[in-house]
């Protein structure tokens, strides 16, 4: 009798948590991805993280402070430009260590440095699909190999890598429709810690406030037809080239991948850095200009060119009132 | 005894003198100015009859040089011990080995180009623009001679786009990597 309550509160232990995997059973990735979320929320932990973007190599320290629902995230630059960037519960502070000047901006959409995720990621299955890849080691720790296949053209695949222990990411890779890398982070070391400290976030005399959220009713522009899965998810008005002339920037995102468009007089702009119509890129990136009227638009992302060209075709100057 | 002397000179300049008796002379030089001043002229003589041309040497320049080779600070590093007689024996028997091959087939080496060909390969392809990104992308190709740098207004954008990513600073060293694509409209 002792023996089967045993195992019936094995059973039981198993189902409540469903990353009970045994080795030769990996998690769901959907699940795999949620206890991702859980664990980059709550836990303490700190390693050296390189990110590769454009052919460009930059370690940073990486640290994430967790404490009674409040959740801290630092990078600090091994090699110069020297700067400290720190997000604290939905602000980003990017501190240039260089000048000690201190730009603060309010950036409600990200949840992360490292891997920005949708908390629901029932949002992602219209347009990616979730699958665990196989297993592998990265910074000598056991992983998952978690892919994110995108359903249709507009957006790039991508792969996590998940330490097994506490499911936090050791490594990521957004691959182009080639499966050429086209960004990169991967962790040299990570480690769980009980505590952190927060860093001192304190509003300073000498910051520079670089954006408030504000209405997207308010922009003097629309786009009449986002792409399958895309929404609006900021939009700010503000000076960006250190003058009084203030852009207009409308954010958009489809849970993983971010696309900007912005929007300011063409008389105002140095010359345009796009004079044959066509995407530029830069890494990841790609970016395209184009006059409308008096105002000169350029809509960048995280995206493939034909998502940032689709984009840029369905803008649409607003109607006065 | 000048005579003789003078003839052991002049074969020490023509490499021509016994080991031993260049060795004797040599110290004797080293003891009467008027015998190296001597051996000054006869090298002069000596190298303006082999290659028609005449530098002055100063009659002092072995002792300049010697000088100056004692006044050279003195290396403690530990020095590699020269190689061994099998080394030199293996070295020497490749090379007759690549000999013996390249004229068993009868290789004519062609003569050195002005340039290397490998490094102008090398170059053409760091130049060749890089494979589009996907197939709906039709035409696709790199303009690294752009006009326009990506200035300053795409750096700011870029910041504010993603803040921890870009600094304001990209303008510079992103502009080589910059590129262009263009596709046709599905």
């Amino acid at each position: 009798m002792n023996v089967l309550i045993g195992i019936f509160a094995c059973l039981l232990l198993s189902a409540a948590n469903p990353l009970a995997a045994t080795p030769q059973q990996p998690p769901a990735a959907k699940n795999a991805l949620t206890t991702m979320l859980k664990s980059m929320q709550t836990l303490n932990y700190q390693g050296t993280v390189v990110f590769l973007r454009d052919g460009k190599l930059e370690p940073m320290r990486y640290i994430n402070a967790a404490a009674q629902g409040r959740e801290q995230e630092r990078l600090i630059s091994l090699n110069a430009p020297l700067r400290e960037i720190i997000r604290d519960t939905g602000n980003a502070s990017n501190l240039l260590k260089t000048t000690r000047q201190r730009n603060t901006g309010n950036r409600p959409f990200e949840y992360s440095f490292l891997i920005d995720m949708p908390n629901n990621l029932d949002d992602l299955d219209a347009n990616y699909t979730l699958s665990v890849l196989g297993e592998e080691t990265i910074a000598l720790q056991p992983a998952y190999i978690i892919g994110i296949q995108p359903k249709d053209q507009l957006r790039y695949a991508r792969k996590i890598w998940l330490q097994k222990e506490h499911f936090l990411p050791l490594k990521a890779t957004v691959y182009n429709h080639a499966g050429k890398t086209v960004e990169q982070l991967v962790f040299t070391e990570l480690i769980v810690k009980d505590t952190l400290p927060f860093a001192n976030t304190q509003p300073v005399k000498n910051d520079i406030m670089q954006s408030n959220a504000a209405n997207s009713a308010e922009a003097a522009f629309i786009i009449k037809k986002l792409p399958s899965g895309f929404r609006e998810l900021f939009f700010t008005r503000r000076p960006l080239h250190n003058s009084t002339q203030l852009v207009d920037h409308l954010l958009l995102g489809d849970g993983l991948a971010l696309v900007s468009v912005y929007m300011e007089h063409a008389t105002a702009s140095p010359p345009s850095t796009n004079t044959s119509k066509t995407v530029q890129s830069l890494g990841a990136i790609n970016f395209f200009s184009q006059t409308l009227g008096a105002f000169e638009f350029t809509v960048m992302g995280e995206v493939p060119s034909e998502t940032v060209r689709l984009i840029a075709e369905n803008i649409k100057l607003r109607e006065k009132k | 005894m000048n005579e003789e002397l003078n003839q052991h000179l002049s074969q020490l300049l023509d490499d021509e003198l016994d080991y031993q008796v260049a060795l004797n002379l040599l110290q004797k030089m080293h003891t009467s100015p008027e015998l190296k001043s001597t051996f000054a002229r006869y090298a002069t003589i000596s190298h303006a009859l082999k290659t028609d041309q005449f530098l002055p040497v100063p009659p002092n320049i072995s002792e300049n040089i010697a000088q100056q080779i004692a006044q050279e600070a003195t290396y403690l590093l530990p020095q590699h011990k020269p190689a061994g007689h099998h080394y030199k024996r293996a070295a020497l028997a490749a090379s007759v080995a690549v000999v013996a091959v390249l004229a068993a087939r009868g290789v004519n080496l062609p003569p050195l180009p002005a340039t290397a060909p490998e490094a102008t390969s090398l170059q053409v392809a760091q130049k060749t623009p890089a494979k589009p990104e996907g197939q709906t992308i039709a035409n696709t190709a790199l303009q690294p001679e752009d006009p326009y740098p990506l200035n300053a207004r795409i750096s700011d954008y870029l910041e504010a786009h993603n803040n921890s990513v870009y600094t304001g600073e990209v303008d510079v060293d992103f502009r080589p990597l910059t590129k262009e694509t263009s596709y046709n409209q599905r």
